[in-house]
């Protein structure tokens, strides 16, 4: 289990093509989505431990429930810099399987898996596996674009 | 879990403890025990192995098992002499069983021991004198099969097995003793027909307590073990079974009439049930003598359950002191006694049965004592006690949050909120012990791994070892449990390879051929204290020295004490042994044991006399799932020391630093110079820091370091929390805990700490200022 991070700006819905129901959420003014199943809670922001030489995009560790938990900021994982956090912003609890990275040459898309047009807002479905595991990386590779 | 798969599982842990309970048993006869109730709690352990895998079809298993018993049964009935059994077989028929109930358990095909049964079925086969051991003293108090904690769970094992059999007793009732179906094949070997047989008319009156399957006894085990050729009749009794729909098939409701015609004297015949009834639960009558045995209490009332086993044991008690045989109960004024005695006196705890057989007729309060214990004993999943553990947690992390808050509070208030603060975190930390001590488990559980892996090596490395084990009921946390296995593995595998000389050699240098390895487990400031002393050759300090130089561990003119060269049996890559067998000698044996050991916060030591032997010590702090901790503040961030690793604190300002030319600071410190690290910048911690205090810290290798920080907080017990079960290894960190403010602090482990500050090419600061 892993928690991200991202704004207070929810919605379930459900792409006619293919019958999947995704939660959405904003980051800045982009909309992303991740599939319902593996949400399982969303909860107010809460001051997280950080943790000595993490990765960028790991804003730290949190108790929930006794349990301890890290948390990513998205913002930083797709390259944003990092979340200054208000008191609209929140945690999402996800439950994701991280398996080590596949051998292949990732895009800079590599943390969506696919985009879906809502209304007239374009969801970008994060796989959550590649932003948990190497959302840093990816983040460095584009602030370097930027640079 | 569907229910069979539940009672499966019921069966294989009761299969660990008779398993455990049958090697001990052997082991004891093996060195020398010749208590014959040693013999049957063997017996006993591997017959309701048997049942059990009988009950669940494992066939291979059922099939040894009953070898096995059979040739056990040799010894019970004393047509093998104790003293000549071959308990190194039966030892090592043991290690199959255990082979075999693993296999079963996990779905495995199991494998066949065809040498070894071959080998069992010789037992008895051999001709021997005919010993003159006499049938088991007969008025001795009748030992059921009382399988290990059997008060929970086998209930359901044991009727489905029976439920066949009470079927088959229903249906054949007259026939049951004289078939043989293998499986309980007591000696039938009385000569002549019935018919004309000479004898006595004995009328045998069998009651057994409703709670016979529970204990793991069938009617046909019981009638089993009556001479076949001497049964004239056998009726089945049906007039107690209650209803069909208010049946509790576990319940044995069935009470058996047989006419005899017989030799055998009262005293045999109650030896024949020795093992599987209580006196209450039969009644023997001569008929043409009209020598009635003193009435017996028929049966066992139903209303047993009800009786508090407190209430039986005090009445067994008043027995006990009146020196009243079971029969007294018949007796007016001890009236209502009946069924506590039945309740009480056919159970002899598998773990006292010297007691039972010195005090045979009158239960002695030891027994009642087992007898109780055994009562009130359940069998919890570990994973209740889990949820318990980490329940009580939470309970004082908000216990030391509510007492924050009331800090907060205005005086009047507070001081009347503080007191009851107090009592709550008196009581709280009282809850954590208890619980704590639910946890608990004795060191058993390990330590009776060990005589079979001594068994094999000894075999393998083809040497004789007696393993002695001491202090095996010494209770430490679940957690410890599960990580001494690996370290007193290999501290055992070091001990009998490079310790231990070949008998041979061992003759040479004067010691008997036999080597002994001990095992000792204690209590000891807080600790528990495990070693295992070998009386072998020692340590070769000068191969060992050799062997370091060669390495580079150790400079070529570097003089070292005797003890010092004893302490590098924990150097990485050391091996000494002259051949490298597949036991050890690859020299990665006693390194990791001293780095596993280390990373649980326990030490360990060796103490090597040449020639004499060699004595590892481990000590290893009784739980893992709390600390003493130091909280401390460095920046904006808090952190815990383990107070084990702390030896001082001082003020940073009244102690000399020094700067060394790369940068790393020292301070003199006792005399001594020691490295300083700053908290702050090790670990990345955000905010300013000014530090003001300077912590002398230990490492695993017993050198200080000086550690700075901003501020000691306090010092509390803090609940352990895994990074890694839902994050990953955290450097400079082995844990976390959470604090009063709910909020996560980092459990600092110094020596992780110090390779990140070696390691700091990276600058923290800038990284984690970010998300700052």
């Amino acid at each position: 289990m892993s928690l991200q991070l991202g704004e207070k700006h929810f919605s379930s819905a459900q792409p006619e093509a293919a019958a999947r129901r995704i939660v959405t959420f904003k980051v800045g003014d982009r909309t992303f989505g991740i599939d319902v199943g593996m949400v399982r809670e969303i909860k107010g922001w809460q001051a997280t431990t950080p943790l000595p030489h993490a990765a960028p995009h790991v804003r730290g560790v949190l108790n929930l429930r006794g349990v301890i938990l890290a948390v990513y900021d998205l913002r930083t994982a797709i390259g944003l810099g990092a979340t200054d956090a208000t008191a609209t912003h929140v945690i999402v609890v996800v439950d994701v399987e991280v398996r080590p990275a596949p051998d292949l040459e990732r895009d800079e898309h590599g943390l969506i898996e696919g985009l879906v047009l809502l209304d007239t807002d374009i969801v970008a479905l994060l796989d959550l596996a590649a932003v948990i595991r190497d959302g840093g990386a990816e983040a460095q590779i584009k602030t370097s674009r930027a640079a | 879990m569907d229910p069979l798969a539940e009672l499966k599982q019921t069966f294989f842990q009761e299969c660990e403890e008779l398993l455990g309970a049958l090697e001990q048993k052997l082991q004891a006869l093996d060195e020398g025990s010749t208590d014959s109730e040693d013999v049957n709690a063997a017996f006993r352990a591997i017959h309701s192995i048997k049942g059990g895998a009988g009950a669940f079809g494992c066939t291979e298993l059922v099939g040894f098992a009953h070898v096995f018993e059979a040739s056990l049964d040799h010894l019970r009935s004393g047509r093998v002499a104790v003293e000549d059994a071959p308990f190194t077989l039966f030892l090592r028929c043991a290690d199959a069983v255990a082979d075999l109930v693993s296999a079963a358990r996990n779905d495995e095909p199991a494998t066949e021991r065809p040498d070894l049964l071959a080998a069992l079925e010789q037992v008895g086969k051999e001709p021997q004198a005919p010993v003159a051991a006499p049938p088991p003293p007969a008025p001795v108090a009748p030992e059921p099969v009382a399988p290990a904690a059997n008060n929970d769970a086998p209930i359901g094992i044991a009727a489905l097995g029976n439920l066949l059999a009470m079927a088959e007793a229903k249906t054949a009732a007259p026939a049951a003793a004289a078939s043989d179906d293998g499986w309980d094949d007591e000696p039938a070997a009385a000569p002549a027909p019935p018919s004309n047989q000479p004898g006595r008319d004995v009328h045998l009156r069998i009651a057994p307590e409703q709670r016979l399957f529970r204990r793991v006894i069938e009617p046909r085990v019981v009638l089993g073990s009556l001479p076949a050729d001497d049964i004239v009749s056998i009726r089945c009794d049906l007039s107690q079974v209650p209803p069909l729909e208010s049946i509790d098939v576990s319940d044995c409701w069935m009470r058996f009439d047989v006419d005899l015609r017989t030799e055998l004297s009262v005293e045999d015949l109650h030896g024949r049930f020795d093992f599987s009834l209580a006196n209450e639960e039969f009644e023997i009558n001569f008929l043409e003598e009209a020598v009635t045995e003193a009435p017996q209490v028929a049966e066992a009332p139903a209303a047993e359950l009800e009786v508090s086993s407190a209430v039986a044991a005090d009445l067994s008690a008043i027995l006990a002191k009146l020196g009243a045989a079971p029969e007294a109960a018949n007796e007016p004024d001890i009236q209502p006694a009946p069924a506590p005695v039945a309740v009480a006196a056919p159970v002899v705890a598998v773990e006292a049965p010297a007691v039972a057989r010195a005090a045979p007729r009158a239960p002695a309060a030891p027994d009642n004592a087992a007898r109780q214990r055994q009562a009130v004993s359940v069998r919890v999943d570990l994973d209740r006690i889990d949820k318990l553990m980490n329940l009580v947690g939470e309970i004082v992390i908000t216990q030391s949050m509510l007492v924050e808050c009331v800090r907060s509070l205005p005086y009047d208030v507070h001081a009347k909120t503080a007191e009851g603060m107090l009592t709550l975190s008196r009581q709280t930390r009282e809850l954590q012990d208890h619980v704590m001590a639910v946890r608990a488990q004795p060191v058993k559980a390990v330590f009776q791994r060990m005589p079979r892996l001594v068994r094999e090596l000894a075999q393998t490395l083809g040497k004789e070892v007696r393993l002695v084990l001491e202090g095996e009921n010494t209770e430490v946390d679940k957690t410890i449990i599960e990580e001494l296995a690996d370290p007193l593995t290999h501290m055992i595998r070091n001990s009998m390879d490079h310790g231990l000389e070949t008998p041979d050699d061992r003759v040479e240098a004067g010691k008997p051929r036999e080597g002994t390895i001990k095992l000792v487990a204690e209590h000891r400031a807080g600790r528990i204290v495990i070693s295992v002393t070998d009386d072998g050759r020692g340590i070769g300090r000068d191969r060992l020295l050799a062997k370091a130089r060669s390495r580079g561990l150790v400079g070529a003119d570097e003089k070292l004490a005797p003890e010092e060269i004893d302490q590098l049996i924990f150097a990485a890559g050391l091996s000494t042994a002259e051949v490298v067998s597949d036991v050890s000698g690859r020299g990665v044996g006693m390194d990791v044991v001293r780095r596993n050991v280390e990373s649980l916060g326990g030490r360990i030591s060796v103490d090597s006399e040449p020639g004499r032997g060699c004595k590892f010590t481990l000590a290893l702090p009784l739980t893992l799932a709390v600390l003493e901790g130091m909280v401390i503040r460095c920046g904006d961030d808090r952190y815990v020391i383990p107070i084990a690793s702390v030896i001082e604190t001082q003020h940073l300002a009244s102690t000399p630093i020094e700067r060394l030319p790369f940068g790393q600071e020292v301070l003199r410190w006792r005399g001594e110079v020691t490295p300083l690290y700053r908290l702050g910048d090790v670990m990345g911690s955000m905010g300013k820091t000014n530090e003001n205090i300077v912590i002398i810290a230990e490492t695993e290798r017993g050198n200080n370091v000086g550690i700075a920080v901003d501020e000691i907080v306090g010092q509390q017990q803090v609940v352990v929390k895994s990074l890694e079960a839902n994050y990953g290894a955290v450097n400079g960190a082995s844990a976390a805990t959470i604090l009063g403010d709910g909020l996560v602090a980092l459990i600092l482990d110094i020596d992780s700490m110090l390779r990140l500050a070696a390691s700091g090419g990276r600058n923290p600061q800038s990284d984690l200022k970010m998300a700052g």
